[in-house]
């Protein structure tokens, strides 16, 4: 399983996803996830395709294309520009 | 310059901690910090380092006080609507502290500012352009750079200390060719004190600098105040940086 985590205002449009997901090892990355939340998430899909979205696994801010693992936290992580 | 009675009296409550104490005080005393953005990151950062006694400040932003700035640009007064971000700055933070030499530039950021000898550069900008002038200019000079920003409820901050690490720097982890997000604080608002908490947490990154206590060269840091919750993250060197990556050495 891979635990999501949808930090700050993402967690507000993230209310009804599954925080966990069943991957094989190696095969999954975080793009590929936001592809599949685009199927029935598709305001949050919108969101985590705005530019300067990171992603962290557990803890380490990771590329789109980093393979996700069983047991990994995936964190999606919102821009934040503004001062 | 040594410190003198009246330093004594006002700082105080530094010297009596043993991890700062009169040594650490003159080290403030001699750091030169420039503060690029004097909005709601850039109020609180630089009112603490005034305040701190770190001795020399240079404060760096083109825009004039708006009404909308003040509810939460706590350096501003209704009467400074109309004048220049800089000029009402040096006045209220030489009231605070009359023993700081503050130098104001009412223009953008430019290399030109950022060659002027600083120890160390504060990013209270709000757009990626500045930060990856400041950011190159700080990795080709090897001077710490401390850089945050705030949007809504949530804000971010990173600090490299580009004198003892030469890999990893901000455009590692934003892309230089990235666009603007969407969001920003001019179409979808910011909560004040979420400015606040991070502009302290700046200042203190700052103070620990130049004091020598800080450790943590490119680890990013989230606050989300709507939840209370922070996150804290490793980054790492991207080989194909145009900065520190492999291709730019």
């Amino acid at each position: 399983m891979i635990d999501l985590l949808f930090f700050g205002r993402l967690g507000d449009l993230a209310a009804e996803v599954d925080r966990s997901v069943t991957c094989v090892d190696g095969r999954a990355t975080p793009l590929a996830i936001r592809e599949w939340l685009a199927t029935e998430h598709q305001s949050l899909a919108k969101e985590l395709s705005e530019p300067q979205v990171l992603v962290s696994v557990n803890k380490m801010i990771v590329k789109w294309d980093q393979p996700l693992f069983d047991g990994d936290e995936l964190a999606f992580l919102p821009p934040v520009t503004g001062g | 310059m040594p410190l003198n009675d009246d330093d004594f009296m006002r700082y105080s409550r530094h010297l009596l901690m043993g991890d700062i104490g009169e040594l650490g005080q003159q080290r403030l005393s001699d750091a030169r910090v420039l503060i690029v953005g004097l909005g709601g990151l850039g109020c609180p950062v630089a009112l603490y380092l005034v305040a701190a006694g770190v001795g020399q400040i240079g404060l760096c932003d083109p825009d004039r006080v708006d009404k909308t700035n003040l509810q939460r640009q706590v350096l501003y007064r209704t009467d400074d609507c109309g004048s220049l971000k800089v000029g009402c700055a040096k006045q209220a933070l030489e009231a605070l502290n009359p023993g700081v030499t503050i130098s104001a530039f009412a223009r953008p950021i430019d290399k030109e500012i950022l060659a002027d000898g600083y120890h160390l550069v504060v990013d209270c900008t709000d757009n990626l352009a500045a930060r990856q002038i400041i950011n190159d200019a700080c990795y080709a000079q090897r001077i710490p750079f401390v850089s945050a920003a705030a949007v809504g409820w949530e804000g971010q901050l990173v600090a490299f200390d580009f004198g003892r690490f030469r890999s990893l720097c901000f455009n590692c982890i934003i892309d230089h060719n990235s666009a603007e997000p969407m969001m920003n604080c001019a179409n979808s608002g910011v909560v004040g004190p979420v400015l606040g908490i991070m502009g302290s947490m700046q200042a203190t990154t700052v103070i620990r600098l130049l004091l020598g206590y800080f450790k943590q060269h490119g680890e990013m840091t989230r606050y989300d105040g709507k939840r209370g919750q922070w996150l804290s993250m490793h980054c790492s060197r991207n080989q194909q940086c145009p900065t520190c990556g492999a291709a730019s050495v």
